[in-house]
């Protein structure tokens, strides 16, 4: 059985098809990457598959459960359980420190252990800067702090929209080669980019035009 | 780390790292608070500083022989023990009689008393001079004043004699003694002493005419015409014409009225008068009755008629609400004490209907401040949920659920509401210190009770006002807030 299961889902705002029937399947411990031009429904189709939207049409099985069909309270708890979010923009409490932002995270999904929060920041090579806050951080800084907290509570799955999008190549690779990482342990993740190179990382890329799915590349050279 | 330990943690980084926006809040609920203690203060001590105010408008409750006869100091002290001496401001004695200047032969009513009680009870008199302090002082009133021509520091030589005084009524019986007086020429009094025999005849008569002309009424002096009263029922017969004198017919019909009206009194015989001088101490200016009399202390009085501890009456000025006061006036009719109190309406109705009309101010006062507290921190909680929408949309993103964002919000706000009740209660007593001292000159005590009454309507109005911004905190939708840039 696969992780996801997207079966022809729509979404649609009055006139506006954002998702168009698609349909697409993700093995768990798969990498894909989710390409598109700007309005394609990439952030749409994250949002579905991350509970935090529901389609207007068709079914999203996450681990066989489907997920289009729950309320919002369950959707908030099949996230909390089995979700790594991972922004664009980072998105961190701004009065908490990078340890607390981590902390944060295991507040909601179980307990707050500060040792476990501090060798997460110690595996994106921030173990230095827990203390900070993030107006003291540097943009990369932030992003892998929210990597940390995306893998904190050890999730199925990760979702980045865009992870890289604000980030400069040395910290781009930084975050990349943390995901690879967390590929090899065997966490499934599912990155929305822009960048031929992000994509170039993953197993697997979509294609998305128009909110349907365009083409799916594999990565012949994976792993290589 | 504990949850609770984390939500703490959270909670305290909120309030301390974004220090300028929570000060506003707290500024807003302090204030409120500051305003709501500090009105509760005074909504509670002002009947207490409303009473004393009124205590400048003199006495609110008399004591009177229960008879008609005069008070003695005895049952006006136990009277005294009924109210409790916190409660009694000032209580004064009266003793009128009447005297005459042994000059002019003018009389004037002297009254007995204690100043240092007079000043306690009738604040409002206003002296020209000095009250008296030592002995053979007066205080005159303006009205005698004038007519005798009497100047600070003069000396006036007063006389009384005893057939003179208001004497006590009731039944004439055999054997009583009987005390009477009525005008007679130029309004002069002319008084007369009778002594019953067991048979209600008039055994014995002393006339005193000695206020009138000489050689008219005051022929009725001498022993001839008493004798003529002497042995005839007592009362006379009405309309004996002939006991009209023609020549000194006012004086002798004042005679009859004396006799008829005379009323029985066991000592009035036994009173020996007195002449006394007198140095006025101060003129005494009130716009009322009492300027037209003379007033001496209770020591000079006992000394002019030779009678000690006896009261006409009593004036009190006793701090309390309208029904304390009937309660105190009640209790003194149980005791039987031969007391009766009386409480003079003009003052305590008034005070009542200020007292409830102030309360009523603060009241609606504090209930305005309540609301605008209530908009203020309200509107502050709305900003900090607008403000923080990205946050709250990333908690939920994270996986809180709504239960979790309330008690976050409502956990700062009620900190917030601690904190700021903590800080209203200690301004809020400086905040009704000063409206009491510079309002009602006088201060309050610290109520510390009122310390935990206003933490928790603090944490309670807070927490009120954060329902409305954290219903809107519930209802962000993570994937909208965290889309934008
Ligand atoms: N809440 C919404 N209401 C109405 N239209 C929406 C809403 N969210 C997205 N859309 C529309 O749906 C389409 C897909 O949006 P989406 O955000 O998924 O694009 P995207 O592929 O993520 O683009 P980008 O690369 O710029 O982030 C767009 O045309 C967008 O305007
Ligand atoms: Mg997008």
């Amino acid at each position: 059985m696969s992780l996801l299961e997207i079966r022809n889902v729509s979404k649609i705002y009055g006139e506006l098809k954002a998702l168009d029937n698609v349909s697409i399947k993700v093995e768990q411990g798969e990498w894909v990457a989710i390409m598109g031009p700007s309005g394609s429904g990439k952030s749409t189709m994250m949002n579905i598959i991350g509970c935090m939207d529901k389609p207007s049409k068709g079914e999203v099985l996450l681990d066989g459960v489907d997920i289009s069909k729950e309320s919002s309270k369950k959707l908030t708890e099949i996230r909390r359980d089995k979700i790594g979010l991972i922004f664009q923009q980072f998105h961190m409490v701004n009065y908490l420190t990078a340890v607390e932002n981590v902390m944060v995270s295991q507040y909601y999904h179980s307990m707050p252990d500060e040792e476990e929060a501090l060798e997460a920041l110690g595996r994106v090579g921030l173990r230095d800067r827990a203390r900070h806050l993030p107006s003291q951080l540097s943009g990369g800084e932030q992003q892998r702090v929210c990597v940390a907290r995306a893998l904190i509570n050890h999730p199925e799955l990760i979702l980045a929209d865009e992870p890289t999008g604000n980030l400069d190549e040395a910290n781009e690779n930084i975050v990349l080669d943390l995901f690879a990482q967390l590929h090899k342990e065997g966490t499934t993740l599912i990155v929305v980019t822009h960048d031929p190179e992000v994509a170039e990382a993953a197993q697997r890329t979509i294609v998305l035009e128009h909110g349907r799915v365009a083409r799916e590349i594999i990565n012949e050279n994976f792993g290589k | 780390m504990t949850k609770r330990k984390m939500f703490l943690r959270m909670i305290t980084a909120s309030l301390l790292r974004r220090r300028s926006r929570m000060l506003v809040a707290l500024l807003s609920i302090g204030i409120g608070a500051t305003i709501l203690s500090g009105l509760v203060t005074i909504y509670y001590d002002v009947p207490r500083q409303m009473g004393a105010q009124f205590r400048n408008y003199g006495a609110n409750m008399i004591l009177v022989s229960q008879d008609t006869g005069t008070l003695n100091a005895q049952s006006a002290s136990d009277a005294l023990e009924v109210i409790g001496t916190d409660q009694v401001i000032g209580a004064t004695p009266y003793r009128y009689v009447t005297a005459q200047f042994v000059r002019s032969q003018l009389s004037f009513v002297a009254a007995g008393t204690d100043f240092d009680q007079v000043q306690l009870t009738s604040p409002y008199f206003v002296v020209d001079g000095a009250y008296p302090s030592g002995p053979r002082q007066v205080l005159i009133g303006k009205q005698v004043a004038e007519t005798v021509g009497a100047k600070l520091n003069s000396v006036l030589e007063i006389t009384y004699k005893p057939s003179q005084k208001f004497v006590s009524g009731g039944e004439a019986v055999p054997g009583a003694t009987l005390v009477g007086s009525a005008e007679g020429f130029n309004t002069n009094p002319v008084s007369v002493v009778l002594t019953l025999d067991d048979q209600m005849k008039i055994a014995s008569m002393e006339l005193d005419v000695s206020t009138q002309t000489e050689e008219y009424g005051g022929r009725l002096g001498d022993e001839t015409y008493t004798k003529r009263f002497i042995g005839r029922a007592y009362p006379l017969e009405e309309n004996d014409e002939t006991d009209v004198l023609s020549g000194a017919t006012i004086t002798s019909r004042a005679v009859l009225e004396a006799i008829s009206t005379a009323q029985v009194t066991d000592n009035a015989t036994a009173v020996t008068g007195n002449t006394m001088s007198m140095q006025v101490a101060g003129i005494l200016d009130t716009g009322g009755k009492e300027e037209s009399y003379i007033f001496m202390s209770m020591d000079d009085m006992a000394a002019l008629t030779g009678e000690k501890d006896l009261y006409d009456v009593m004036e009190l000025s006793v701090s309390g609400t309208a029904d304390e006061l009937a309660g105190y006036v009640q209790t003194m009719e149980e005791k039987d004490l031969g007391v009766t109190a009386r409480l003079v309406k003009r003052i305590t109705n008034s005070e009542t209907a200020v007292l409830s009309k102030l309360q009523a101010l603060v009241f609606l006062v504090t209930a305005v401040v309540l609301v605008l507290t209530m908009i203020c921190v309200s509107t502050t909680m709305m900003a900090v949920v607008t403000e923080r929408r990205k946050e709250i949309g990333l908690r939920k993103a994270l996986g809180a659920s709504d239960d979790s964002i309330r008690v976050e919000f409502l956990g700062e706000g009620m900190f917030l509401g601690a904190l700021g009740g903590v800080m209203g209660a200690l301004l809020g007593f400086g905040f009704a210190q000063i409206v009491s001292v510079n309002v009602f000159e006088s201060s309050i005590t610290f109520q510390p009770l009122l310390l935990p009454i206003t933490v928790v309507v603090s944490m309670v109005i807070a927490a009120l006002s954060c329902l409305w911004p954290i219903k809107r905190a519930v209802q962000i939708d993570p994937a909208l807030v965290l889309k934008g840039e």
